[in-house]
């Protein structure tokens, strides 16, 4: 394996992102509104009381905190897989003397980078605005690391293999939209998992979507604790097996499928 | 005005032609509209499956901003978004200086720049937003009457023709700065619009309202349909559409005064 230009990669795919910092910045803004606007509704909700368990504090937490792991665990690289496959510059990915991984590894963290310049500022005038009440105990905060880059590794390689569909089926794109459409209902955005009622409450505890956003958030701010905690990390590991496995038998037989533009 | 009506009937033959080419993409965006109103719907109904009523505003009321909401943004797809929008960005008219073969056409322009694109599939978006809306007044506590509809005309008529003038003061400020997206900073504001504008804290109710006018597009003719509205808000959502289109209508022309095609 060629790190050492894996990462000239990473930086230079880095710099490039950087001179288009204001274009990202808009794309970063537009998916910050809809944690917002569920923050804003349910600490309004909230007012003075208490709703399922949650203050108002507690909800502005609650959704600061999601605002940031959604949007470091959110892998728009994948819809650039499927562009670059469709499109045929996988040829140009497979001929480099690198893994392949490194051209999505680096726009995913170029990514981050410029992504988290525009979202930290604005998450902490909010914070200072809205008063939030977090009260994470070190133990919050150590079982919260694992469970954010497992989270991100989670929806990472579960956009990946839906991406890799795009060696099949051009409309494979579809796909990652439900996907988001999935997120956004049962990951914690629309309300905390805790709140969803009966049957979407349990779909949401068993469907891998809540894993790849809403749990490190619930760990952060202190909602599950001992065995939940314990179960919560298994199906997190479990979920993650099973996208791991399917990613690399797609990869692995599309690869061979694959024929660049007008095979 | 004849020829302005035929222009706009070849508009929309020349799109219905191009989108039936792409016959596969009636399904996605079918796909994506139901996600999309699911979503939505199952929003609402999560939280008022917690509380009763969030500053006066119940199941109902909600849903029928929703449902507002839901229909103005079908119409905005349908034809008012592809149009301007093919202004505006790095491919856009206003950098490549394609405007130029828009501006030889002996037809006025704003007319031209606002209608010549359709999209044909979001109709299946301004069914099922119409569809919310209905549902949501059979939820009402009091069934809307005769007079009650004919507000929440006014009220939506208002708020459709607020939303087109903040797109077209949008567009005209690309003239100033031709590759900054401005559209995409007023479609991230416009989510807001989902919720009534009553259950944001207060400053951000007077800005939802006054300055990005989510409150005049869809909270305003919700209250209407139930029946909340006086004559004075509705008559100042009116006066507040009209001064916002004829805002926009000048900073366009402004813009389009600076126009130096592709050159320098």
């Amino acid at each position: 394996m060629n790190h050492r230009g894996g990462w000239a990669l990473i930086r230079r795919t880095w710099a490039s992102w950087m001179q288009y910092r204001g274009f990202f910045f808009l794309l970063a803004f537009g998916w910050m509104i809809p944690p917002l606007v569920y923050l804003f509704v349910w600490s309004t909700a909230a007012g003075g009381a208490t709703v399922g368990g949650f203050s108002r504090g507690e909800f502005v937490a609650y959704y600061l905190v999601l605002i940031l792991v959604n949007q470091l665990t959110y892998a728009q690289t994948n819809w650039i897989v499927g562009d670059v496959i469709r499109g045929g510059g996988m040829s140009q990915w497979l001929l480099y003397p690198l893994a392949p991984a490194y051209h999505v590894l680096s726009s995913e963290l170029a990514g981050k980078v410029v992504y988290m310049i525009f979202v930290v500022p604005v998450t902490a005038v909010l914070a200072i605005t809205l008063k939030p009440e977090l009260h994470a105990s070190l133990a919050d905060v150590l079982a919260f690391v694992p469970a954010l880059i497992f989270a991100w590794m989670l929806r990472f390689l579960w956009g990946y293999w839906l991406a890799l569909l795009a060696f099949w089926s051009t409309r494979a794109d579809a796909l990652l939209a439900v996907q988001d459409a999935l997120v956004f209902l049962l990951a914690g955005q629309v309300a905390p998992v805790a709140l969803l009622p009966g049957v979407l409450g349990r779909a949401a505890e068993m469907l891998p979507f809540r894993y790849m956003v809403g749990f490190p958030v619930e760990v952060l701010t202190g909602q599950v604790s001992g065995t939940e905690l314990a179960t919560g990390f298994a199906c997190q590991l479990g979920w993650l097996a099973v996208a791991l496995g399917l990613t690399w038998i797609l990869w692995r037989r599309g690869v061979r499928h694959y024929a660049a533009v007008g095979g | 005005m004849r020829a302005y009506a035929t222009l706009i009937g070849q508009f929309i033959r020349a799109s219905v032609q191009q989108e039936l080419a792409y016959r596969a993409n009636f399904l996605i965006s079918l796909m994506h509209s139901l996600l999309n109103a699911a979503t939505g719907v199952l929003g609402v109904a999560v939280l008022f499956g917690q509380v009763e009523t969030v500053r006066g505003w119940d199941l109902g009321a909600t849903l029928a901003v929703l449902g507002v909401y839901l229909t103005v943004g079908a119409l905005r797809d349908l034809v008012i978004s592809p149009s301007l929008d093919a202004l505006a960005g790095m491919d856009g008219e206003v950098w490549t200086g394609r405007l130029d073969f828009t501006l030889l056409r002996p037809v006025d322009i704003q007319f031209l720049a606002s209608v010549r694109h359709w999209r044909p599939f979001a109709l299946v978006d301004l069914v099922i937003g119409i569809g919310v809306l209905v549902a949501a007044a059979a939820r009402l506590d009091a069934a809307p009457g005769p007079g009650d509809l004919g507000a929440f005309l006014v009220a939506f008529g208002a708020g459709l023709l607020a939303l087109y003038a903040v797109l077209l003061a949008f567009i005209g400020l690309t003239f100033w700065s031709p590759g900054f997206l401005f559209s995409w900073v007023f479609s991230g504001l416009f989510q807001m619009a989902r919720y009534p504008v009553g259950l944001y804290p207060g400053w951000m109710r007077l800005a939802l309202t006054w300055v990005v006018p989510v409150g005049i597009i869809t909270t305003v003719p919700a209250q209407a349909l139930a029946g909340d509205v006086g004559p004075g808000l509705l008559a100042g959502s009116v006066i507040a559409a009209v001064g916002l289109f004829a805002g926009a209508t000048a900073l366009f022309r402004a813009g389009l005064r600076r126009y130096a095609s592709a050159s320098s």
